[in-house]
């Protein structure tokens, strides 16, 4: 049995050895980059209270001024410094984001090793999958937001409940596959327990993919995070990118120029932050998705 | 496979661009170079107006919001009277207008000439007919206007007498100066009002403008009443068209797809749409007022000191400048509009922080922990502010309110939250009867509070039949005195007295926090048409603005 477990995981590295150059080198290029962006944004989140020169929350100078050399991005409505408030909203817009694809993948780990484990059960749960994919995105979250009303911790409920179905139909396959390998056969047949086969073979060889698909979703949820907050579903009052975007568009920055500075940054950085998490999502896929890896 | 993770990433993406993308629709802004004429053109063939509401059938009985949608209606329907611009009510429909000294009977005399859009003559009998409509009719802002009316009889065909069942004061502004005149032979007919088919024959009124199409949801048209009693109106056409947000009705406003739009703009649009050249904007006080209310059931808000404490700490030319950039006035402390003729000059707005935090200490709420927060009992003073999720400018409010309150030791937790949810848990079922479940809310009430000065014994009385906006459930016997008085007194001398005591009483015990007037600020095209006239606390979105110089009220 030890044997068969070392031949199984042996030919990890030689099929990544094997698939072409060019490709490899793309992949692992933009990784570096998706990995750069979120190494730097996490960065201004951790370091955000010595980068900003402002309190975020401090009126701080003349409301609607443009930028100037104390405020570099200028004011919002109420004297607020833009710059400090994209500075903290990159902790509010990450935070969000990591601990709602967390949630998504504990939920969608869990539905797909019982998925794909008890296949019997699988059908019906993945039928509960299937109903969560077909749903309309943006009403639903629309409706959950005003149903469960406006705080942060809502708000990461409901990404969450709308991200997890994609990360279990991945997991169930994977383990599907995974269940009908001789050496869990083996292991059954000798009297090994679900829980210990699971917790012993399953899920040390789909965690890795989880870890890939968590940081694919991360993006998907900082940029859900910032439409629900554009949309005044989240909480206007806490200081996220999104909800920059929200009071620039109740105080008519859209149709100012204000918007080269109101709208403009916080716009490049939900698009950055869901760039990099995306292009590292898609590295680390390459690298551990079996069925990507193989093709 | 890429494809598939940039789909899942991608579907949120386009959403929010979709969604950005919307918001800024007309962001090229035009920069017309033409100079713009001050006064604006004082008639015009077709003005176009903006709305961003569902106004639904535009009738007395079907209207859906009080503005625009009843100013809308008033256009085609006229009542006995009329306020004048400073919001005094005037005869109108109403020639002459008589009361006994008893208060109890008022014999009016109808203008001679005025006709129905069908060219019937308005006579005594569809005044009578209109007041007994209502009173039989489904409940409604006019029925309850008119439950007071205990008979209404035509003693000639223009002269008719109406008799109340208790003395009203305010029954002029109220009522006579509310209430649209029905055409009886147009709504005799009609058993069920609120689900009168809307066709031609019911669109039949007095007023300057006939109402010749109507596609709810979409727009309305008006046409002049060439006969018009008070003067041929002076914009002949009149078109509504219905948009979905203020974003939207302000960029077609600047494209010039509409002249003008019934819905105050933004103060930070006032500056932009004066600079975009070719427009205007109409700025005038409005009644409308903004409060922070209280639940004086919950400890420490059942001690005046308490309260005007907190109505010291608030620093409302910092909520006028910073959140309204100017464009409001500040809240008096006797809760009566500075240019209101019921004023009380004598009553002081004052910030002092200072002297709050004195009074706080003074009762025994001091900060002993040192956490810049006092303590109630040993429980640190911490309350729950709500706000409205849909009002953005309040929202700014709240949150300054909450610094402010801070400022003297009182901690302040702001919850936006939906507008409904709002309403319950500070005005459950409309009805002050039914309690209230809050601690502090941010809370409004619309511009006709303050038009007739009666409506402020409704906000402090006790006695919910009296008091029926008391929302803060405030109780105190030497207001409710003045509250009854204001109510039945009808000597306008005597009444403005008590109302005088009354904004004192108010400034002393500060039942809530009166914090600003938002002015009412309408973007225009002056080359289109520009000559406006407003009612003080009203504006000029009204039918006024329409009524030739020699027939205003």
């Amino acid at each position: 049995m030890t044997a068969r477990v070392i031949t199984e995981s042996a030919p990890e590295p030689q099929i990544v050895l094997r698939r072409s150059r060019v490709s490899g080198d793309r992949t692992r290029v933009l990784g570096v980059i998706g990995a750069v962006i979120v190494l730097a944004l996490g960065t201004v989140a951790v370091l955000a209270p010595v980068l900003a020169p402002y309190d975020p929350t401090e009126r701080a100078g003349t409301p609607f001024s443009p930028p100037s050399a104390e405020h570099l991005l200028g004011t919002n409505d109420v004297g607020q410094d833009l710059l400090s408030e994209m500075i903290y909203g990159t902790r509010v817009s990450l935070t969000v984001g990591i601990v709602a694809a967390a949630a998504a993948m504990v939920l969608g780990t869990v539905v797909g090793l019982i998925g794909g484990y008890f296949p019997r059960l699988g059908a019906v749960a993945m039928r509960g999958v299937d109903v969560v994919l077909i749903l309309p995105f943006l009403p639903l979250l629309i409706v959950l937001a005003a149903y469960l009303g406006r705080s942060i911790v809502n708000t990461v409920i409901i990404i969450a409940i709308l991200i997890w179905a994609p990360t279990a139909r991945v997991i169930r396959s994977q383990v599907l596959s995974l269940a009908k390998r001789d050496y869990i056969v083996a292991a059954r047949s000798m009297g090994a327990g679900h829980g210990y086969v699971i917790r012993r073979h399953v899920l040390p060889k789909t965690l890795l993919l989880a870890i890939g698909e968590f940081v694919a979703a991360t993006s998907g949820a900082i940029l859900l995070e910032s439409s629900l907050s554009f949309l005044g579903l989240g909480d206007p009052l806490q200081e996220s990118w999104g909800s920059t975007l929200y009071w620039a568009q109740a105080r008519g920055a859209f149709l100012t120029p204000a918007w080269k500075w109101w709208v403009l940054p916080p716009g490049l950085l939900i698009m950055l932050s869901a760039l990099g998490f995306a292009l590292l999502g898609y590295a680390l896929e390459q690298r551990i998705n079996p069925r990507l890896r193989r093709s | 496979m890429f494809e598939r993770r940039i789909t899942r990433t991608a579907v949120p993406a386009l959403v929010l661009v979709v969604l950005i993308l919307g918001a800024c629709g007309s962001n090229g802004g035009t920069e017309d170079t033409g100079s713009s004429d001050a006064a604006g053109a004082a008639t015009a063939e077709t003005l176009r107006i903006g709305i961003m509401s569902e106004e639904g059938n535009l009738t007395p009985h079907t209207y859906a919001t009080g503005f625009p949608g009843l100013n809308l209606t008033m256009l085609s329907y006229d009542s006995l009277m009329q306020a004048d611009e400073n919001g005094e009510p005037q005869p109108w429909l109403a020639e002459t207008v008589e009361s006994s000294p008893d208060g109890l009977t008022y014999t009016l005399g109808l203008a001679d000439g005025v006709t129905w859009h069908d060219g019937e003559a308005l006579t005594a009998e569809d005044v009578v007919f209109s007041v007994d409509y209502y009173k039989a009719g489904p409940p409604g802002r006019f029925a309850t206007a008119m439950a007071n009316v205990s008979q209404a009889v035509a003693q000639d065909e223009s002269t008719v007498v109406l008799t109340l069942g208790v003395p009203d004061p305010s029954f002029e502004i109220r009522v006579l100066a509310d209430v649209p005149i029905l055409a009886e032979h147009v709504w005799s007919g009609i058993t069920e009002p609120d689900l009168a088919p809307f066709d031609e024959t019911t669109n039949i009124g007095s007023g300057p403008y006939r109402l010749v199409e109507s596609d709810p949801g979409v727009s309305y048209s008006f046409e002049a009443h060439p006969e018009y009693f008070r003067g041929e109106p002076k914009v002949d056409e009149l078109v509504v068209v219905q948009f979905a947000d203020e974003a939207g009705a302000t960029a077609a406003l600047r494209s010039g797809e509409i002249d003008t739009m019934m819905r105050s703009i933004s103060p930070e649009q006032i500056d932009v749409l004066r600079g975009a050249g070719s427009l205007d904007v109409v700025e005038a006080p409005e009644y409308t007022t903004t409060l922070l209310v209280f639940n004086t059931a919950v400890a420490p808000f059942d001690q005046a000191e308490f309260r005007r404490a907190v109505a010291l700490a608030v620093d409302r030319q910092r909520l006028v400048d910073d959140v309204f950039l100017g464009a409001a006035v500040v809240g008096n402390a006797g809760w009566v509009h500075p240019s209101s003729q019921w004023y009380d000059e004598s009553v002081e707005t004052v910030y002092d922080p200072e002297a709050a935090a004195r009074l706080l200490d003074d009762i025994g709420l001091t900060d002993s922990d040192s956490d810049g927060i006092r303590e109630l009992d040993g429980a640190s003073l911490s309350f729950e502010l709500l706000v409205a999720s849909n009002n953005a400018l309040r929202m700014r409010l709240a949150e300054l309110i909450g610094e402010q309150l801070g400022e003297v030791g009182i901690g302040v937790e702001v919850s936006s939250v939906e507008m409904q949810t709002l309403d319950d848990a500070v005005w459950p079922g409309y009805d002050v009867a039914q309690g209230r479940n809050y601690e502090m809310s941010m809370w409004g009430w619309s511009a006709s509070s303050q038009a007739d000065i009666g409506q402020m014994a409704s906000l402090v009385s006790s006695d919910p039949a009296i008091g029926n906006l008391n929302v803060t459930g405030y109780a105190d016997p030497e207001t409710d005195a003045l509250a009854v008085e204001l109510d039945t007194e009808l000597d306008p001398t005597a009444r403005a007295e008590v109302a005088d005591q009354l904004q004192q009483r108010i400034a002393e015990e500060v039942p809530f926090v009166s914090l600003l007037h938002p002015n009412g600020a309408y973007g225009y095209n002056p080359d289109v048409f520009g000559d406006w006239v407003s009612i003080t606390g009203s504006g000029p979105m009204t039918k006024l603005s329409f009524i030739p110089d020699d027939g205003q009220p």
